[in-house]
């Protein structure tokens, strides 16, 4: 991450160190600090120490005693049982401690449970957030992917920019296919709802009569949609149809999309 | 046997019971200001406090000192605590949004150090939040002790967001700055 980018970071780690983050920041921060961010790792702990100097700096105040002493014997009930004092009580003390013991060990399962259950939603939460995580970096990845190449291809004086317009029940829906005879292309998408359930849209690429699939593509719940176009060749006219799903090797379906000849 | 507090907090973690009194009896009074503050109610701060140092002894072997200080350790969890406290108190629907001013000016008065102490803890006090410029030190203010995230304060300041974020890094950049000059 470059350091410009970082800057970003540097307000919501001091946001995120007064407790105040909230929404997608604290979100896209906490993700930040779980793929481990040395930088920030150790500007919140300069800023925990800073805050705690505020306190540090205030005048202090004795808490109400039975607060140590409720802690005290709380700390007290946790030590080992004493041994009995004699022989002769033995047996009752054994029962006693045996009974104890039972106790104990219930009130610590139940503890244990309860806290296993935590960190078992803890631990689901944080997979799912992963999970989340990595689909999107895919998705993001894989767009960069398709814009680097367009871009690519865009300063090959050969290519070509067709635009295609919206037919049927959708005109103001637009494509453009930047095309490039020698290399492919890229089609984008815009204005065109995403496609009924069990629908598609499929690109055909015309050279002469003949309609040749080039593959299927959904726009998103913007209407958006970017997809990659090969293989290479002379192409007179770009359409897209809406197809059953999977797509199918000749058009059947209503045209959607189409370049003038 | 050092009475440090990373030695307390270490042989806390070895389950040594006889550490947690001296412990409790260093960083108690520093917490319990704080608590109070934030909470406002003395018998809500006394059960927070309970809670923030059981807390502390179950988790002292989770202590680091190379990472900060035990001060910052117990601080950080009793603001956090005291801070859930809060939240949960408004989230019953209990108006606690309103008197927050009132919390914010509020020190506590009983149970005082003596004195001389509370002389020079004066003094102190003057070198680093009220240095602040009023913008920052009322969005750290805020936060910190009012438990409001950043969404609320631009609301109730009537700030854009933005303003808020700079506003607090400003401010929590100088604290820090008024640190390493010590």
């Amino acid at each position: 991450m470059s350091r410009h980018e970082h800057d970003e970071f540097d307000e919501l780690v001091a946001v995120y160190a007064v407790g105040a983050l909230d929404g997608d920041d604290l979100v896209r921060f906490e993700a930040h600090l779980a793929v481990g961010c040395p930088a920030c790792e150790a500007a919140l702990r300069e800023a925990d120490e800073a805050l705690a100097r505020l306190a540090v700096d205030r005048p202090r105040a004795i808490p109400p005693a039975h607060v140590k002493e409720a802690l005290v014997a709380r700390l007290a009930a946790t030590a080992p049982h004493p041994r009995p004092a004699t022989r002769r009580w033995l047996p009752w003390a054994a029962g006693v401690a045996a009974a104890m013991l039972v106790a104990a060990l219930l009130g610590a399962g139940f503890t244990a449970t309860y806290y296993e259950q935590r960190l078992g939603i803890a631990a689901r939460e944080t997979a799912a957030l992963r999970n989340r995580m990595a689909a999107q970096d895919k998705a993001l990845r894989e767009e960069l992917r398709l814009y680097a190449g367009a871009v690519e291809l865009l300063r090959d004086p050969r290519t070509q920019v067709v635009a295609l317009h919206g037919t049927g029940p959708n005109p103001e829906a637009i494509g453009r296919v930047v095309w490039n005879e020698a290399a492919g292309g890229q089609l984008f998408v815009a204005n065109l709802p995403a496609p009924p359930a069990g629908k598609t849209y499929e690109l055909w690429k015309i050279t002469g009569a003949t309609p040749v699939a080039a593959g299927v593509f959904t726009t998103d719940s913007a209407g958006k949609a970017i997809h990659e176009v090969g293989p290479a060749g002379k192409v007179d006219v770009f359409a897209v149809t809406l197809e059953p799903a999977g797509g199918v090797p000749a058009p059947t379906g209503p045209i959607v999309l189409a370049s003038a000849k | 046997m050092s009475t440090a507090g990373p030695d307390l907090i270490r042989r806390m973690a070895q389950g040594d019971r006889a550490a947690f009194a001296p412990f409790y009896d260093r960083y108690a009074p520093l917490a319990f200001p704080l608590v109070l503050r934030i909470v406002r109610d003395r018998t809500d701060a006394a059960d927070v406090l309970q809670e923030v140092f059981w807390e502390a002894w179950q988790a002292a072997g989770a202590y680091d000192p190379q990472r900060g200080t035990p001060e910052a350790w117990i601080l950080t969890r009793a603001r956090s605590r005291a801070i859930d406290r809060v939240r949960s108190i408004r989230r019953r629907g209990a108006t606690f949004v309103a008197p927050l001013d009132e919390a914010i000016a509020a020190t506590p008065d009983e149970g005082r150090a003596d004195a001389a102490e509370q002389a020079s803890d004066r003094r102190r006090v003057a070198s680093a939040l009220d240095r602040l410029p009023d913008a920052q030190r009322e969005v750290i203010e805020l936060a910190y002790f009012g438990g409001l995230t950043q969404t609320e304060i631009a609301d109730r300041l009537k700030q854009p967001l933005g303003t808020v974020k700079t506003r607090i890094r400003l401010g929590l950049e100088r604290l820090r700055e008024a640190i390493r000059e010590r």
